[in-house]
């Protein structure tokens, strides 16, 4: 068997051969095959429950006893092997109803769910909010990341970027919906925590209450550990309240999260440095089991130009933004220059400007396109007024008597460097220049800061400053020590970081457990099979991304309220029905192929299937060719494409859109349903020479069999006596 | 017409339906199809008397089929060599037209492979020198299969037989 084939669907395929070609004489022997491949095959559907791999367990017992014959034996030790060594495999299918080699078709996750790097089941939730079920849809999103409100507010959203429906016009505004459910649930009193395990006595120690340190100890908590957070800053969030500034991130919204997560049993340790506040042996000699470092990228890079360390109005953006977060509401200066192009330096420059700010400029080294930050970001920072310097490379921060009279920059161009996909910015000599400023703000990355880490002298630390750790297990080269966030990947999101610490948790329960731990990072796990959504093929085409409410300028220019001010119930409710449920439908084309190619028909026209070549998508044009044959639902393999009868009609509906409905005819003789008008239409076309368009009696298969029968009678001579 | 015929002495019929039952073990079908099927019509009375018989019903195998024509895929096909018409399973993507087009309800619906399955004769059987599943199993013998111009002779016989019987009767 090949290593990347999945072992649930090549015992499936072995078994159906095995007994499809008879060889398995032994009518016993062949019982036991038939029931363990019906187990396995459900297995391999993702319709499996606890039983199935204790009934497969009896069966192969009864094998066992069974003296069997040469061929029978073959299948024997098959089973026996392939049962032995990938037992994994099929508990993971049971459990997960998720097929990581994407063999068993039915149950792969979603693009959406694959590009969440918590492996978030969007399609699931989205299914649940567009039927206002806020309640369970936090519970779906809980199971992979527990701030959902949170990465509704500030995710960086991946998942909309692989979104299937951005294929069509534009992705699902997956992001917002995630926080309208939050919202919607906490005010309803209905977003519940699970019930965690009975506590089973070991202690973690978890340093850092960031996201990575938060979602870590709300999955250990669940799992019946006690959790301790060690936390420097006076609040838990760490960058979610430190480096995300309140009017994009309001701190009732990360409160009422980490009050979840108190909920649980979880302590934090506000204004404690570890390493310095308490130590490693402190917690040593309290009895913990495992660490988890979630320290975060807090230090700022240095500019390294001129002048940078004589004045006292030259700032990092994120000792900025946290003196900001903190209480320090003063403007750094009137004329604020920051410097870089990432989420940091537009939060920086935005946060100066409500500080009272007169003019913001942000001086970026290579051009508009190249910048890193959202462009979302960068457009509503233009909208307040932000001014922006591109291809500016500073050079020094001149003044005198102690204070800022400008920044000398350089003028570059961008050139492509070997080995590397990204130009290279180039100064131009002679093309220098001077921005007025009296306050410049770097803003040109972060990297970890390792001080109170000395105590973790057996921890591995890469070149670029961060943590160095197994990334499927999130294990550091110190055993018992576990790490994720920021301090792991350098300054990234807050979706990596929850995932990391979610992936943590797995590992330092599998560690305290004796478990080994997993080669590959998890793939993720589809939470919930939810039943389609019902609607017209116009509906669905008509249905658009609702644009996001703004505050007005006046005020994102002098106050920290929050920007998006989201959408409305109705809003949210229609957008959630716009997803394309990609957990069901694949996009293998079939359909699309036997309409079209097989049938000649031509009905479905699914561009949005292809990923390489999108061509135009409309399911409203379904209706003018189908004859509602149903090849196409016969030949999908995940039910996504279903013919089904409701009320006299015959509806063709692709993951509850319904693409194509026609009048069921009945048979003239019993009432049996037969195909629509236009499928007899199709046929006559088809059998046009052979048989003149008469009336005739329209009679179901049965019936034209009997009626046949009758004719065939043969008159024969009657017996007279 | 397919070179071959499949003749049933509905006479000696007694409506066993073991030939349905051959075939579609013949074929490992599920509960549905029946690409053979006795029909039984009546009972009627004929001189007072009820009478009733069981009619065998397998595909036709026409001329110029309706299913063949019928078809998109080009999965029912007619085979020059014989005339047998039958389905190519991998090109069949399960449409049904077949099903609607032909006057006799010959082609079947396999609700398990979600395509077409008709009587083709047995023909990887009737290859072989072997005579189709149905007629093996016949218990009175009323199924016999061959060529065309052999099956008339029997028929021939059999109503001599029918009317010599009558006329000894009449004496």
């Amino acid at each position: 068997m090949a290593k990347d084939t999945c072992p649930v669907q090549s015992t499936l395929q072995y078994l159906s051969d095995r007994i499809a070609s008879g060889v398995l004489t032994d009518p016993k022997v062949r019982r036991i095959c038939e029931s363990i491949r019906m187990l396995v095959e459900e297995i391999s559907l993702g319709e499996a429950g606890d039983g199935h791999m204790a009934a497969i367990d009896d069966l192969m017992t009864e094998f066992e006893k069974r003296t069997p014959d040469d061929t029978a034996v073959k299948t024997l030790y098959f089973l026996q092997q392939v049962l032995s060594d990938h037992r994994e495999a099929f508990i993971s299918h049971i459990e997960t109803r998720n097929c990581p080699s994407h063999d068993c078709g039915v149950i792969a996750p979603s693009p959406c769910q694959m590009a969440c790097p918590a492996g978030i089941d969007v399609p699931t939730y989205l299914a649940l909010i567009a039927e206002g079920k806020d309640d369970q849809a936090i519970a779906v999103i809980r199971e992979d990341n527990p701030l959902p409100w949170v990465c509704g507010l500030v995710c960086t959203r991946p998942c909309e970027m692989m979104c299937v429906r951005g294929r069509i016009d534009t992705p699902i505004s997956i992001k917002f919906l995630k926080a309208f459910a939050a919202e919607r649930a906490l005010s309803d009193r209905r977003y519940t925590n699970p019930n965690p395990a009975p506590p089973n006595g070991k202690r973690i120690c978890v340093v850092g209450a960031g996201p990575g340190g938060l979602s870590c100890a709300y999955y250990l908590a669940l799992m019946g550990y006690t959790v301790e957070v060690i936390e420097s800053l006076p609040f838990a969030g760490g960058m979610l309240m430190v480096g995300i500034p309140r009017y994009r991130l309001p701190r009732e919204v990360i409160d009422r999260e980490v009050a979840m997560i108190e909920d649980l049993g979880v302590t934090f340790s506000f204004n404690t440095r570890f390493g310095t506040d308490v130590t490693y042996e402190d917690m040593k000699a309290r009895g913990t089991d495992a660490f988890f470092l979630a320290i975060g990228a807090h230090k700022a890079w240095d500019l390294g130009i001129k002048g940078e360390t004589d004045f006292p109005q030259v700032i990092d953006a994120i000792t900025f933004l946290k003196n900001v977060a903190i209480g320090d509401r003063h403007a750094p200066g009137k004329h604020v220059v920051v410097i870089g192009g990432g989420n940091v330096a537009i939060d920086a420059a935005r946060t100066s400007l409500r500080l009272g700010a007169d003019k913001v400029t942000i001086a970026y080294r290579r051009s508009r396109e190249q910048m890193p930050a959202d462009i979302e970001e960068v457009e509503q920072a233009e909208e307040e007024g932000i001014a922006f310097a591109f291809l500016t490379i500073p050079t020094q921060i001149t003044g005198s008597d102690g204070r800022i009279t400008g920044l000398a920059c350089i003028k570059a161009e961008l050139i492509a460097k070997k080995g590397t996909d990204r130009l290279a910015p180039v100064p131009i000599l002679g093309k220098e220049f001077t921005i007025q400023a009296d306050a410049v703000i770097s803003a040109i990355g972060q990297y970890v800061d390792d001080s109170g880490m000395k105590a973790f002298d057996a921890v591995n630390w890469t070149r670029r400053g961060t943590i160095e750790v197994n990334h499927a297990s999130m294990e550091t080269s110190m055993p018992g020590v576990f790490a994720a966030g920021d301090a792991v990947s350098g300054p990234a999101t807050v979706i990596e970081a929850i995932g990391g610490g979610k992936r943590a948790a797995e590992a330092i329960h599998r560690h305290l457990n004796g478990m080994p731990q997993p080669r590959m990072p998890k793939i993720p796990v589809r939470r919930r099979k939810v039943p389609m959504i019902e609607m017209t093929a116009a509906e669905k085409m008509r249905l658009s991304r609702p644009v996001m409410p703004m505050l007005n300028v006046d005020r994102r220019r002098t106050t920290f309220q929050q920007v998006e001010l989201g959408y409305d119930e109705a809003a949210v409710r229609k957008e959630a029905r716009r997803c394309l449920r990609c957990d069901v439908c694949r996009r293998c084309g079939k359909c699309v192929e036997i309409c079209r190619d097989k049938m000649g028909i031509d009905a479905l026209h699914l561009g949005y299937l292809d990923f390489d070549h999108p061509v135009k998508t409309d399911f409203r044009l379904t209706a003018e060719n189908c004859i509602t044959c149903g090849a196409c639902a016969a030949n999908c393999e995940n039910n996504a494409m279903t013919l089904e009868e409701k009320e006299g009609k015959r509806m063709l509906k692709l993951c509850g859109t319904i693409l194509n409905e026609q009048e069921i005819q009945t048979c003239d003789a019993c009432g049996a349903r037969l195909p629509s008008a236009q499928y007899m239409a199709f046929i006559s076309d088809k059998t046009a020479d052979l048989t003149q368009k008469a009336e005739q009696r329209l009679l179901c298969n049965d019936c034209q069999r009997k009626l046949s029968a009758r004719n065939h009678v043969p008159t024969r001579p009657v017996n007279p006596t | 017409m397919s070179q071959y015929y499949l003749f049933q002495d509905s006479k000696k019929c007694i409506g066993c339906h073991a030939c349905e039952i051959q075939c579609k073990t013949n074929k490992d079908l599920p509960e549905g199809p029946k690409p053979c099927q006795i029909i039984q019509v009546g009972p009627k009375f004929i001189n007072n008397l009820p009478k009733m018989s069981f009619i065998f019903m397998p595909c036709f195998h026409c001329e110029n089929p309706w299913c063949v024509s019928a078809c998109p895929t080009g999965a029912m096909q007619q085979r020059t060599s014989d005339g047998i018409v039958f389905v190519q399973k991998d090109l069949c993507v399960g449409c049904k037209t077949c099903v609607s087009a032909c006057p006799w309800g010959a082609p079947q619906w396999n609700p398990d492979t979600g395509k077409v399955v008709k009587c083709d004769y047995c023909k990887d059987r009737v290859d072989q020198g072997l005579a189709p599943a149905c007629v093996t199993t016949c218990t009175t013998g009323c199924l016999k299969f061959g060529k065309v111009e052999d099956m008339t002779q029997i028929r021939r016989e059999r109503h001599a037989e029918s009317v010599a019987s009558l006329e000894n009767s009449s004496f």
